[in-house]
């Protein structure tokens, strides 16, 4: 099948950037990259942005006598009238990272629209498989909503944000939220989010073996959450958003994901089949860009694109 | 899989750092990227801003470490490092001693610049700088110094010679538009064969007109439009020939005469002529009648028109000769 070109700079870096990290990642690699420097560590220093963010971790009770799930909290200290709080899943394929782990864009984000950050320590795959990853942050989330006041932001401002299977996370979380009678959500921030355990796309096809996290990873990090069931008949919406049979009635959402990337065709179809569901969604699709090309690559023109369009939208959302 | 921590940014002076630096390099030629995006690579490649500036294009490209566009008029400082591309530059905005890898960033930005600059001056228009364009032109140089005077020119693909009334000489890049001069031009020609384009754009020249009342005609002629008319260019004394005698003669006396003509043989009927003269139908057939008269042979016959035709272009080689 023929595959779809990169974008000439990222293209560029994935030369260097396969070195470290192959394209595709199998179930033994996983302690590996845990143990390695594949995830960049994000001290408190670099949380506090010279003073700007105070940096807080809390316990909080997990979900129906689940064990404590620890949430990581940056309040802005310069920021003045309503905040408003974005609550992070990080990505990592269900199988690697913490809740630091692409912290530095929320921050980003904070900084610009007075948010709170509270990022989420899940337990990951294999050895929590689903339910316990979601229910995690879904309990994270049902405690920061609660706890409102006292983290001292606008319950109407809460919107859920992650990359990769944290977008899959953040967007299981808003399907959570509508079925559970959770707390409303200001808008989802899904950045190329992992949803589909289903794993045969046209484009998951398309780039096996190319780019970075390609169908045999995806494989590997639903197996992990999902083991045999992965792919079969009886899968959860809440382990697989694409598996929702009713999109209505969800916060409005913002898409994005590259063109040469197994997500593609998953991530565009649930984007089309919110607005079917007379839902509100934005999507982008960056041409060339394969996954995590903007925080791998992050001064390439695309990367600068991809995460100003992140920005106008919660310009738009959040009506600053 | 986000936040791996493979950052460009990061890189040390160590061995990989290298690699690194012409991999993304290497890279970034292969993929075709612009002259965008290979500044960038410099800034971010060697931590500092990176600017690529051709005056002579007017080019300015200025990016910051992170990839930021970031033009700033300020004229460059002779202590940064710096590659010189022809008419561009390639600047590190570096104070205070080179960093440990920007010699190689600049060589392989550098040499990535070159390939997309090669690619596109194609389109630009070229310098003519005399003696290399007299080079190019020159069949008896020795074709490596053609091809580093076209280098040198940025002339790359197809160009074709431009000969002026006045006897200057200029290169043309395919698609680029011929200034509105009288001259001559030679078909478009790879660089080695220019000499054949400058000897065709030679003959054009003496074809074309002064596009006067007196001296009715095309500008610009382009010689690959000539066809078998080239041919005339080898008759030895145009001038001489009677229908052009006859034709000076009647145009001495008859200053309308040269412009009808013009007109009736290049239009496709009299109407249009007519309408290409600005005059009313009945007074150019008027003319007409008068002017088969004049030369002694009868305009309203295809062989008429022919002769007529020929006597025009013959007294523009006439003319052009003794200019």
């Amino acid at each position: 099948m023929t595959t779809v070109p990169f974008d000439p700079e990222l293209a560029a870096a994935l030369t260097v950037i396969s070195e470290q990290l192959p394209p595709v990642i199998t179930p033994e690699m996983i302690v590996p990259m845990r143990q390695g420097a594949a995830l960049a560590p994000v001290t408190d220093d670099d949380l506090r942005r010279d003073g700007r963010f105070t940096v807080e971790e809390r316990a909080v009770p997990g979900l129906d006598g689940d064990p404590d799930v620890t949430l990581l909290i940056c309040r802005p200290t310069a920021a003045t009238g309503t905040l408003g709080c974005v609550y992070h899943t990080h990505g990592g394929g269900m199988i690697i990272g913490d809740n630091r782990t692409g912290i530095g864009e929320m921050l980003d984000l904070a900084e610009r629209f007075n948010l709170v950050v509270v990022s989420v320590e899940y337990r990951l795959a294999p050895e929590t498989p689903h339910p316990g990853p979601v229910n995690d942050c879904y309990a994270g989330l049902l405690w920061t909503a609660k706890n409102a006041a006292d983290l001292g932001f606008d319950p109407d401002r809460l919107l859920v944000a992650g990359g990769s299977a944290g977008g899959g996370l953040a967007a299981a979380l808003a399907l959570m939220a509508r079925d559970l009678d959770g707390p409303a959500l200001r808008g989802q921030l899904l950045i190329y989010p992992m949803l589909d355990d289903r794993n045969d796309t046209t484009s998951s096809v398309q780039m096996e073996g190319l780019g970075v996290w390609d169908r045999g990873s995806n494989r590997t990090g639903w197996t992990a959450l999902l083991g045999e069931a992965a792919g079969g008949p009886d899968v959860s919406p809440y382990a697989a958003p694409a598996r929702a049979g009713d999109l209505s009635g969800l916060p409005p959402a913002f898409i994005d994901v590259g063109s040469a990337e197994t997500f593609r065709d998953e991530d565009v179809a649930y984007a089309s089949r919110i607005w079917q569901a007379g839902g509100q969604a934005e999507l982008h699709v960056w041409p060339g860009g394969f996954h995590g090309f903007d925080v791998m690559v992050p001064s390439a023109a695309l990367s600068q694109d991809a995460r100003a369009a992140r920005v106008r939208w919660l310009d738009r959302l959040l009506g600053s | 899989m986000k936040d791996l921590a493979v950052r460009l940014a990061a890189l040390d002076a160590d061995a990989s750092a290298a690699v690194q630096v012409i991999a993304y390099s290497d890279g970034l030629v292969e993929a075709g990227a612009g002259l965008q995006s290979i500044v960038r690579g410099a800034a971010v490649l060697s931590g500092c801003p990176a600017r690529l500036d051709d005056t002579a294009r007017r080019v300015h490209i200025r990016m910051r470490p992170d990839g930021v566009a970031a033009p700033d008029p300020a004229p460059v400082s002779p202590d940064w490092p710096h590659l010189d591309l022809g008419t561009a530059g390639l600047w590190l905005e570096r104070d205070g001693g080179p960093g440990p890898v920007d010699a190689m960033v600049l060589e392989r930005a550098a040499s990535a610049a070159r390939t997309v600059l090669d690619r596109t001056r194609g389109r630009a228009p070229v310098a003519d700088d005399p003696a290399m364009v007299e080079l190019l032109i020159d069949s008896s140089a020795a074709p490596e110094s053609r091809l580093r005077a076209a280098r040198l020119l940025g002339l790359s693909g197809t160009a074709s010679v431009l000969v002026t009334y006045a006897g200057e000489v200029a290169l043309l890049t395919s698609g680029t538009e011929p200034p509105l001069i009288r001259g001559g031009l030679g078909p478009a020609v790879p660089v080695l064969d220019l000499p054949s384009s400058w000897q065709a754009a030679r003959v054009a020249v003496r074809f074309s007109a002064a596009g006067t009342d007196d001296d009715p005609g095309d500008l610009l002629v382009r010689h690959d439009e000539l066809g078998s008319l080239a041919v005339l260019v080898a008759v030895p004394d145009p001038g001489s020939v009677p229908d052009v005698r006859v034709l000076e003669q009647a145009a001495a006396s008859t200053p309308w005469l040269p412009t009808t003509l013009h007109a009736v043989t290049t239009s496709s009927s009299l109407r249009a002529a007519a309408a290409l003269l600005r005059l009313h139908h009945s007074t150019l057939q008027d003319r007409v009648t008068q002017a088969s008269h004049l030369l002694g042979w009868n305009l309203r016959e295809p062989h008429g028109l022919l002769r007529a035709r020929l006597a025009l272009t013959l007294r523009h080689l006439h003319r052009s000769t003794a200019a």
